[in-house]
């Protein structure tokens, strides 16, 4: 009974408010964005008038802030400019028309919309507002419910299955489970912790609305600004895509195909695919290269964690590649016929080897 | 552990079990309890001569039981997953999800008493070994088994370790007591099986990360508040979590700590006293590893794994899986999993023998016996006897 009038309470306490322009200027990927735009029947071809100039000279500035300068775009300006200018953005993104690109510039709004959000969990005192941008942000779009902690509201708490389906995945070992607040079910967080979990998937909601645009025509002004911008970038994004070649097991094969979409790999795999590279030869450099189209790349922190698995730093214990058994039960294998016959990912390839010679 | 070297003794003690088996099957098929969504699940069987067979599938409890009585394996096995496809290889089955599974046994436990009742047992010609050595002294050429028979205090350690993991379960992760069925694993050890639909999507690493949790792996001590000063190697700082110490793994801490939320000071002095900041990391390593719970992380992790199906026999012993929730407390398994028949049968035995089954206590000391199938089976699985 308790819990059903606090549910009530609070979806009341939902339907009375609404979200403000500021909020949908600092989080312009919401379905409020999106019903502006199809409610002042904006038209595309409108980014061609000399007004507009100046949303598309600041839509280019942040994807350069973004994605050249790898620093979150920190400018915030009323509602209107936002919205058109994040839709430029994306029109950018799709024209120009390079997966990685995509994928990084998808990772940094995530980014700067998560440094807003943990800002306003923290600093708003009113907790209906609080409790509507938990539901717009984490329920109606990634089906995750957050409650602000009943004795502190600076915490949040989330559900321990809904934690480790995405902390898991963290590399840093304050996000195991162990070194968190953990009681009859929920995960108690602050506000840029509860904030950080859904990171990943905000990044992919903006890389989708980019990948699910349909537009048969592009603005002039729109494909002028996107050829400039590709100019730029090219160069910075194109010699990263690491050659898979044939000769690898399936499983690497795998990892590189999904690490040069500029996905997201998680830690079991970076750590077999370091772990085979230095098994076959490669050098430190090499490897740290492989990783650059991470999401989340930083090349000390990824140099000091191959050269930890090379035994070179940290407990000086060389880490062996991990068997295909323990692949498969994280689910990272993707045998294939030639694999048979071997327990380890590193014996690949050793038969035909004697047998071509 | 049905050893092969003798094959005339070798195939009397297969038809035995056989036969000990089928009758189970036939007369008990109620205890068989019938996994949910079965027809989603992928069953394997390990058969008494022919190996495993995996990738099987039944629409119901019926066609399970009927060809149990008519192939009779040696053990039977059924998926914590849930596949569309169960019978496809592993590749196509296309997985949906799986029931989260811990396995508490006696060997993880390194109880003391288990050198008293263990015996070293030659794979290849069966006979138990006077003295430890690297290959069988009879044979020069078998691997050695280590055998078991459980006494009482192995079975309280293990239901120790049951209780322990499910206060964990329940007060941590928030585990519904109703979702949680344990059950006698059949030989030495326990099985715990979540049934909660809310952990069935969580994939190997999360689990990896839920058994992290329980045995008590990778905490830190910025978790309790212990802060590495930057201007030294060893210096440190003390300030709490804002989130409290009240529960979970802080809660089992502060407790052995005997600190709460306003012992600053006493903290600090306890960090103090072991050196400082390393000093104090690898004391509640330590701490939180003799806090946490002994359960085979490998188990719990593998999402792909079959598990031996409630209510079969397990063919290291004998005796049944058997579901024991309500009566951990009194639960005997040398009791209330041995079902099987009580007719007579000769018996030579390998090593002479005590042990208390169904109630009735053997002392065996003579090298033949007549003694019930339930404990001939049980003697013969453990490979300690052989059908005369």
């Amino acid at each position: 009974m308790v819990f059903l009038l606090q549910y009530i309470y609070k979806l009341l306490s939902t339907l009375s408010i609404k979200l403000g322009t500021g909020d949908i200027a600092k989080y312009p990927f919401l379905n409020e964005a999106s019903d502006y735009i199809r409610e002042t029947h904006f038209d595309f071809e409108e980014f061609n008038r000399p007004e507009m100039r100046h949303i598309i000279n600041r839509a280019a500035e942040r994807m350069e802030t973004e994605l050249i300068s790898g620093t979150i775009y920190q400018k915030l300006d009323k509602y209107e400019v936002e919205i058109l200018t994040f839709l430029v953005t994306l029109m950018v993104a799709k024209y120009i028309g390079i997966g990685l690109i995509l994928k990084k510039y998808s990772l940094f709004e995530a980014m700067r919309a998560e440094r807003f959000l943990s800002e306003d969990l923290k600093k708003e005192r009113n907790e209906q507002r609080k409790h509507l941008l938990l539901s717009k942000i984490f329920e109606e779009l990634f089906k995750v419910t957050v409650d602000v902690d009943s004795t502190d509201n600076r915490l949040f708490k989330v559900r321990v299955t809904d934690y480790l389906m995405r902390a898991s995945h963290f590399h840093e070992q304050e996000w195991k489970l162990i070194n968190r607040l953990v009681h009859m079910g929920y995960v108690y967080l602050d506000a840029e912790e509860t904030v950080r979990l859904i990171r990943s998937e905000l990044s992919t909601l903006i890389y989708n609305r980019v990948k699910s645009m349909t537009l048969s025509t592009f603005p002039e002004t729109i494909k002028l600004k996107a050829d400039e911008l590709r100019v730029k970038l090219v160069p910075k994004y194109e010699h990263s895509i690491y050659r898979v070649t044939g000769y690898y097991p399936p499983c690497i094969r795998h990892a590189l195909k999904v690490m040069n979409q500029g996905e997201n790999l998680p830690h079991s795999a970076r750590l077999m695919l370091a772990t085979y590279m230095l098994a076959i030869g490669k050098s430190i450099d090499d490897i740290v290269i492989l990783f650059h189209n991470a999401p989340d790349f930083n090349e000390k922190i990824t140099r000091y964690q191959v050269e930890h698995l090379a035994g070179t730093k940290g407990s000086h214990t060389k880490y062996s590649v991990p068997s295909c058994e323990k692949l498969r039960n994280e689910n990272l294998c993707f045998a294939t016929e030639e694999c048979s016959g071997i327990i380890n990912p590193s014996q690949f390839g050793r038969n035909s080897k004697n047998y071509n010679g | 552990m049905v050893s092969s070297i003798n094959n005339n003794s070798y195939e009397k003690n297969i038809v035995l079990l056989r036969s000990a088996f089928r009758e189970y099957y036939f007369k008990h098929s109620k205890i068989i309890e019938i996994p949910e969504r079965i027809e989603e699940r992928e069953f394997g069987f390990m058969l008494f001569e022919a190996g495993m067979i995996r990738h099987l599938s039944f629409r119901n409890i019926g066609e399970l039981l009927a060809t149990l009585i008519k192939e009779v394996p040696s053990d039977v096995y059924c998926s914590n997953a849930y596949y569309r496809f169960p019978t496809y290889d592993m590749h196509e089955k296309q997985w949906v999800g799986a029931d989260l599974i811990f396995d508490i046994d006696a060997k993880d436990l390194h109880l003391p008493c288990e050198a008293m009742h263990s015996y070293i047992i030659c794979a290849n010609c069966g006979e138990p070994q006077e003295i430890k050595a690297d290959v069988c002294i009879y044979c020069k050429t078998g691997k050695l088994n280590h055998v078991s028979i459980p006494c009482n205090k192995c079975n309280y350690g293990l239901k120790k370790e049951v209780k322990h993991l499910v206060d964990f379960l329940i007060s941590d992760l928030g585990i519904k007591e109703k979702t949680i069925s344990i059950y006698f694993s059949g030989n030495n050890g326990y099985h715990i099986h979540i049934s909660d639909i809310e952990f069935h999507r969580l994939d190997s690493q999360a689990r990896s990360d839920i058994i992290g949790y329980l045995i008590g792996n990778d905490m830190m001590t910025e978790s309790i508040g212990i802060r590495k000063a930057e201007a030294s190697s060893d210096g440190f700082l003390v300030k709490f979590p804002k989130s409290g110490m009240m529960y979970g793994w802080r809660r089992r801490i502060a407790q052995k700590l005997g600190i709460d939320q306003t012992s600053t000071t006493k903290l600090h002095n306890m960090v103090q006293q072991k050196g400082g900041y390393s000093g104090f990391k690898a004391e509640l390593l330590k701490m939180a590893k003799d806090i946490g719970v002994r359960i085979d992380p490998q188990v719990t992790m593998d999402v792909h794994r079959i598990f031996r199906m409630a209510g079969t026999i397990n063919s290291k012993s004998g005796l049944t899986k058997i579901r024991c929730n309500n009566e951990i407390e009194s639960f005997d398994p040398l009791n209330d999993a041995c079902l099987l028949s009580d007719k007579e049968v000769n018996v030579e035995m390998k090593v002479p023998i005590k042990l208390k089954l169904r109630g009735q206590s053997f002392k065996i000391r003579k090298e033949t016996a007549r003694i019930p199938v339930y404990a001939a089976v049980y003697l013969i699985c453990k490979g300690l006897a052989r059908v005369n």
